[in-house]
């Protein structure tokens, strides 16, 4: 009985691993016995050292050798910015909207409006609003981080229990101190949910701005290697892009479980 | 703390004269999509201060919505209310309500919530801390203050719900069914709680229940109502001395008649009361 509980346990401590693995290890075989050309799918341990020659080499070492640094740099600011802005204009305007008819009804028709746009159609338009660079990639980056937050923030604001804020009113708590005490936290899990998956989508956006031509950037190592064939850069930065979205996630998570008395115990 | 009133423990009569909360010929008219609904019709209540007055209805008479219109969340059709002579309207920390359903902050432990109303009042921190310690242990709870509301019983929630409220000292506390939830022994313990909170600090309580016995153990007096439209069909003082034993007979007896009453109507409006 025990025994049989610990394989089992033990079992599906393994689960999650075995796609991974048999992906690996399909990619080993391919690449290996020559059955994809390495031009289109170089070997793991290829990528492997392209990898650490781009994070960790000396910059006379090659192309693309010790570049990490200043191109993590260059996204994070990017996304950084983009996302703030997202998240200054989209919480107060997504709880006034959750709260308020009147604005509700303004902003409704013209933010789902502006939602059936693909975010990729705006790129042009920004280029030539923007030129190519640090601005058309912040605009893209907001402008897609603002709808997940904006929309989480109105449906979290607009389902807090009416009994809090009656609970609020009849001990004295007035409108402003009401929004902050009452209103926020208690609609602090959507709002969560609406940084988490729009910083997610400011990282997908920040490839898109970078794709069109900015010396520096994740994004740029991708478009760049591209150019020249270098299909490991190409994966290396893919990974790196995904493993900066992860933690990017986590430092969120966890600031704003530091942060916020609500987000640590309603989460 | 305030002083305590000669009403409270004896027998007089309370001073009906002189109300501290005043409701005449209060209506309420829902309009709902087809037809308007008459809710409330013609309420009258003088509550005297100290006084523990249970409204007793069957439910849908419409008692909800007059403590809703009493704590300032509604507004009347017509009528009046007056607190202290000025007029009732909006919401305000001088009429506080525990709730029927759980209303406390989920995000806040249990002396945060009893410390919520105290932050715009009182700027002294050591002060508010040694007033939250008071409430804690008034209602027992000072072994729980850190807990979080998911983490206790419905009994205690309700405790909480009080203590934040009775730390504002409200001059009149409405309750709506507050114990309706609980199972039959918290809600004795809780009933006992209320009653000892009100001897020491004598708040003046309308207390809203559909529980016969619950409202022959606290009142002061009962206001009955009926529904179509809510309105109040029978005043009863009930006089005897606290703690009421519910085993005694005169208490069957009493709450029999009671029950009958809210059956088959109350045929004067001064019923022959207790004992
Ligand atoms: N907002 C509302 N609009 C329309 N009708 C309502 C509203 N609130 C309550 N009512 C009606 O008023 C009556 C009394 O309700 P309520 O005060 O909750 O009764 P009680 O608390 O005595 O059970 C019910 O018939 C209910 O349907
Ligand atoms: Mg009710």
């Amino acid at each position: 009985m025990m025994n049989g509980t610990t394989i089992k346990s033990g079992l599906s401590g393994l689960l999650p691993w075995i796609l991974p693995a048999l992906f690996f290890l399909t990619w080993i075989i391919v690449s290996g016995t020559g059955l994809a050309p390495t031009y289109l799918l170089p070997h793991p341990e290829t990528i492997g050292r392209a990898g650490v020659a781009y994070i960790f080499g000396d910059p006379d070492q090659g192309a693309y050798a010790g570049r990490f640094l200043s191109d993590a740099r260059a996204s994070l600011f990017r996304v950084l910015m983009g996302f703030s802005l997202a998240a200054l204009l989209g919480i107060p305007l997504g709880i006034l909207s959750g709260r308020t008819m009147v604005v509700r009804r303004l902003l409704s028709a013209f933010v789902n409006g502006l939602r059936a746009v693909p975010g990729i159609c705006w790129l042009p338009l920004a280029l030539v609003w923007f030129g190519i660079g640090l601005k058309t990639t912040i605009f893209l980056v907001a402008l897609a981080a603002f709808f997940p937050i904006y929309l989480n923030a109105a449906a979290g604001a607009r389902s807090v229990d009416p009994l809090l804020l009656q609970a609020g009113a009849m001990m004295g708590v007035r409108r402003l101190r009401g929004t902050f005490a009452i209103l926020l936290p208690a609609a602090m899990p959507s709002i969560m949910t609406g940084l988490r998956l729009g910083l997610g989508i400011a990282w997908a956006y920040l490839v898109l701005g970078e794709l069109t031509g900015v010396p520096d950037g994740l994004g740029a190592v991708i478009m760049d290697a591209r150019m020249l064939g270098r299909i490991d850069i190409i994966v290396v930065g893919i990974i790196l892009i995904a493993v900066m979205g992860r933690i990017s996630d986590l430092i969120l998570k966890s600031a704003l479980r530091q942060l916020f008395k609500s987000a640590r115990r309603l989460t | 703390m305030k002083p305590r009133l000669t009403v409270v423990s004896q027998k007089a009569a309370p001073d009906v004269r002189s109300p501290i909360l005043e409701v005449r010929s209060l209506t309420k008219v829902f309009r709902s999509a087809h037809a308007p609904v008459k809710v409330l019709a013609d309420i009258d209540i003088a509550a005297a201060a100290g006084e523990l007055i249970c409204i007793l209805g069957p439910s849908g008479c419409g008692k909800s919505t007059l403590l809703k219109i009493l704590s300032g969340f509604i507004r009347p059709s017509a009528g009046e209310m007056r607190l202290n002579n000025r007029p009732i309207t909006r919401p305000g920390p001088d009429r506080c309500v525990v709730f029927q359903e759980d209303a406390l902050f989920p995000w806040l432990t249990v002396a945060e919530n009893i410390a919520f109303g105290l932050r715009g009042k009182m700027k002294d921190r050591k002060a508010a801390r040694q007033e939250v310690d008071r409430f804690l242990s008034l209602v027992g709870l000072t072994a729980y203050r850190d807990y979080l509301p998911r983490e206790i019983s419905g009994g205690m929630k309700q405790r909480v719900a009080l203590a934040r409220v009775l730390i504002l000292q409200p001059q009149v506390l409405l309750m709506d069914e507050p114990f309706a939830s609980l199972d039959a022994l918290a809600r004795e313990e809780m009933q006992n709680l209320l009653l000892s909170l009100w001897d020491q600090l004598s708040h003046t309580i309308l207390f809203v229940t559909h529980d016969v016995v619950e409202a022959a153990t606290l009142a002061d007096r009962i206001l009955v109502m009926d529904k179509n439209p809510g309105h109040i069909c029978a005043e009863i003082p009930v006089t005897p001395d606290r703690p009421r034993r519910q085993d005694e007979p005169g208490f069957i007896r009493f709450c029999r008649t009671l029950h009958d009453g809210l059956r088959g109507g109350f045929s004067e409006r001064n019923f022959p009361g207790w004992p």
